[in-house]
């Protein structure tokens, strides 16, 4: 932590960056996500177990846009995401630097997107043994039972849209549940609009998510939404070697083709 | 007791599948009258968003059709169309939904059989699977009240 | 007001009867994902006994987060309307906290008092609220910050604490009345009796008097951005909040029906106040943030005389970058 904090002061004094993103002590259980302009606010920097929401999302935020020197601090699901949003040409107006904490504790600061490719591609994470578990669970339900647990969870969605909020793909100015004309999805929550959002959701989602599970983890109602997408990248990746996250020159598999690309359901 | 004919929403795409339906009227195939057609400049347009919309109005189930692969009259867009059809497809089966009411098929403009067969064997297989009440009532709880978080009688 | 003691293995039986009344019957229940929420209940076992405080608040039992105001079809001879006042049952709410029936008499004033609002009015006439006093609290509660406490009856028709292997339940209204009635059995007699021992100790944050007054200055205060950076700009403190009430109407249709809806809206969502020309007169998250913070602690003050915050502390929980906003006032109000 202190190699941190003295590591971003530096950082400042050189000009290198006016605005730093990285986490403060929040109450029991959970560190707020810090916007540090100056050396004198780099004391707030910390870095426990409880700091786990991805930073990305913030990078997005006209403020930070407006800062141009920019350091990020994250784990390996907030550099995959920076990865990502790279190869979708987000940050052309942004000087980057991106520092990390690997998993022996020690403080990383990347000198270039190159050695934030290195990294990721040595520590790429897969789904973690409770995933699997739960998509397992669900791909051998019968099509009644899973179309009984969907409902059911889907029936208590409120449409706070923090599942949207957080995620560093989601940075569209409008979204197209936004829209009414035409209206694509219903705006009051009831269980036919919220599937149609979750569905609409993963779609837009599908080959650009890095997994880092936080809209499942934040959802105030506890929707595991995060499995939607994670299904939806272990299907790419079976059939199209689509890997999200991996490099800031990755590919979308939805906007590429292979003329062999095969399928067993086109009549 | 009238039996229950279903209603099913067709996309298709204008230089291949359209052609091809248009073939089939034109040689007066007899063919199920259940299909309403929609026209599309190319498979690649179509959003998985107005699968849904069509569900939402009250279709039973639903035709994708468009030019064979290597036919597409913009060259890539049945490609395009094609991958977006596996991962919509592998999703809402994920989701539970019954994915027999989605058909999807490559049917050229010289084809008409093909599509006669299509819509026949589409209809067909919709009518044995009844009505789509299960989206119909994905508002009602086992109350059979609206299931929107108010409490009602 | 009536004080009478009720034996703990006798819940149930009242319970039962409250269910047998043909009321429906709302209580905390704990989902699969290991959070309370409430929900329609059909017997006691279902009910949580020993929670803090549940994920969201009560307040969709008077303020639905879909509500049908009615519905129309078209039809050969014209246009049939059916209203849903007519449809909106008795309800009794079981094992609510102090914060959240003092929240009813917040969103009462709202919804009440210049235009009373039918649907509204009709759910809250039909509503029983039995309160349950606070044991435990976490770090996020902070009620008495905002001038309650862990036992009080604000709001509640009937307030139990459970005292050893008793309740002691205070009688508030003639409605709270009425449900011991139906049950006197299984109700005695009993002095006034002292509640503090049994309730939770909850740690003390600000003056409440000091905030109000200190506030009215803070609206330019640079520490706003500070304070609100982190804000996703999600609804998710807005949906959980027991006081929050604000709504969007929608209107749906389908061929010759529909319905009109009046659902949940928040201010931190940025299409809230976005024109169609395309302005948006709170530009950034945090004016967002500032008029969510202010509304709760100066212009609800002004507009009805009351602070709208109750210190449920749900906000805090619920929200996704761990803002805490007894944390926020404090700073934004330091001199």
């Amino acid at each position: 932590m202190e190699q941190l904090q003295n590591k971003v002061a530096e950082l400042f004094e050189k000009g290198t960056i006016s605005l730093m993103i990285g986490f403060q002590d929040g109450m029991s259980k959970g560190a707020v996500p810090c916007f540090v302009e100056s050396v004198e606010q780099v004391k707030l920097l910390i870095y426990n177990s409880y700091c786990k929401n991805n930073l990305a999302v913030y990078l997005h935020k006209p403020e930070v846009k407006q800062a141009k020197k920019v350091g990020i601090f994250g784990n390996v699901a907030t550099l995959r995401s920076i990865l990502q949003l790279l190869s979708e040409n987000q940050f052309w107006n942004i000087e980057l630097t991106v520092m990390t904490i690997n998993a022996n504790q020690e403080f990383i600061l990347f000198e270039s997107i190159a050695e934030v490719e290195k990294y990721v591609q040595a520590n790429f994470p897969q789904l973690t043994d409770e995933e699997k578990e739960l998509i397992e669970k669900i791909n051998t339900m019968s099509r009644q039972e899973r179309w009984e647990y969907w409902k059911d969870l889907f029936s208590t969605c409120i449409k706070c849209y923090a599942c949207r909020a957080v995620c560093p793909m989601c940075y569209c100015p409008q979204c197209t549940v936004e829209s009414n004309q035409p209206q694509w999805i219903k705006v009051s929550a009831q269980t036919s609009g919220n599937m149609e959002w979750h569905t609409m959701r993963a779609m837009h989602l599908a080959g650009r998510c890095i997994n880092c599970g936080e809209c499942g983890r934040i959802c105030p109602v506890g929707i595991p939404v995060h499995l939607l997408t994670a299904k939806m990248n272990l299907d790419l990746s079976k059939e199209f070697g689509s890997k999200t996250g991996y490099s800031a020159s990755n590919g979308y598999a939805l906007n590429s083709f292979n003329p062999n690309d095969k399928e067993g359901f086109i009549r | 007791m009238s039996q229950f004919e279903p209603k099913i929403v067709a996309f298709v795409c204008n230089w291949c599948t359209y052609a091809g339906a248009d073939l089939a009227g034109t040689s007066r195939a007899k063919y199920a009258t259940n299909v309403r057609i929609i026209r599309f400049p190319c498979t690649g347009r179509i959003d998985f968003m107005l699968l849904m919309k069509a569900f939402q109005n009250g279709s039973d189930g639903i035709i994708i059709s468009g030019c064979h692969p290597n036919d597409c009259h913009y060259t890539s867009g049945n490609f395009h169309a094609r991958r977006r059809w596996m991962v919509f497809r592998s999703l809402i089966e994920f989701m539970g939904f019954d994915t027999e009411r989605i058909t999807f098929s490559w049917v050229s403009a010289a084809e008409g059989a093909k599509w006669a067969d299509l819509v026949n064997e589409v209809t067909t297989k919709v009518r044995e699977l009844g009505p789509f009440t299960e989206f119909k009532n994905l508002d009602y709880n086992s109350f059979n009240q609206l299931d929107n978080g108010a409490i009602t009688k | 007001m009536e004080t009478k003691l009720l034996q703990s293995s006798d819940i149930p039986k009242l319970f039962d009867n409250l269910i047998k009344s043909g009321k429906v019957i709302i209580a905390p229940i704990t989902k699969k994902s290991g959070k309370v929420f409430f929900e329609r209940i059909s017997s006691y076992d279902q009910v949580e006994k020993d929670y803090i405080q549940t994920q969201f608040s009560a307040k969709s039992v008077v303020f639905p987060k879909v509500e049908e105001l009615f519905t129309y079809k078209k039809t050969d001879t014209g246009i049939e309307i059916t209203d849903t006042l007519s449809q909106i049952p008795e309800v009794v709410v079981w094992g609510l906290r102090p914060c959240d029936s003092s929240a009813f008499d917040y969103i009462s004033e709202f919804f009440l008092k210049e235009n009373p609002d039918a649907y509204f009015a009709r759910r809250k006439e039909l509503l029983t609220l039995i309160t349950i006093s606070c044991p435990k609290a976490d770090d996020a509660c902070f009620c008495t910050s905002v001038e309650l406490n862990p036992g009080s009856t604000a709001g509640s028709d009937i307030l139990l604490t459970q005292m050893g292997n008793e309740y002691y339940a205070e009688i508030i209204t003639e409605k709270g009345k009425a449900v011991v009635e139906s049950s006197s059995d299984l109700f005695t007699a009993t002095e006034p009796k002292t509640k503090d021992e049994f309730l939770a100790k909850i740690t003390y944050q600000f003056s409440l008097e000091e905030i109000k007054e200190r506030i009215k200055t803070a609206y330019d205060n640079a520490q706003w951005k500070h304070e609100s950076m982190g804000c996703y700009g999600c609804g998710a403190c807005a949906f959980a909040c027991p006081t929050c009430t604000c709504f969007d109407i929608q209107d749906e249709s389908d061929g010759d029906e529909g319905s009109r809806k009046r659902c949940w809206d928040a201010c931190g969502l940025s299409l809230f106040t976005k024109h169609n020309s395309g302005h948006n007169p709170r530009k950034n998250q945090t004016e967002r943030r500032r008029q969510r913070l202010m509304h709760k602690f100066k212009y609800s003050v002004e507009n009805l005389g009351i602070v709208s915050c109750v210190g449920c502390g749900r906000c805090i929980r619920v929200c996704p970058a761990h803002l805490n906003i007894f944390e926020n006032i404090l700073n934004v109000t330091k001199e």
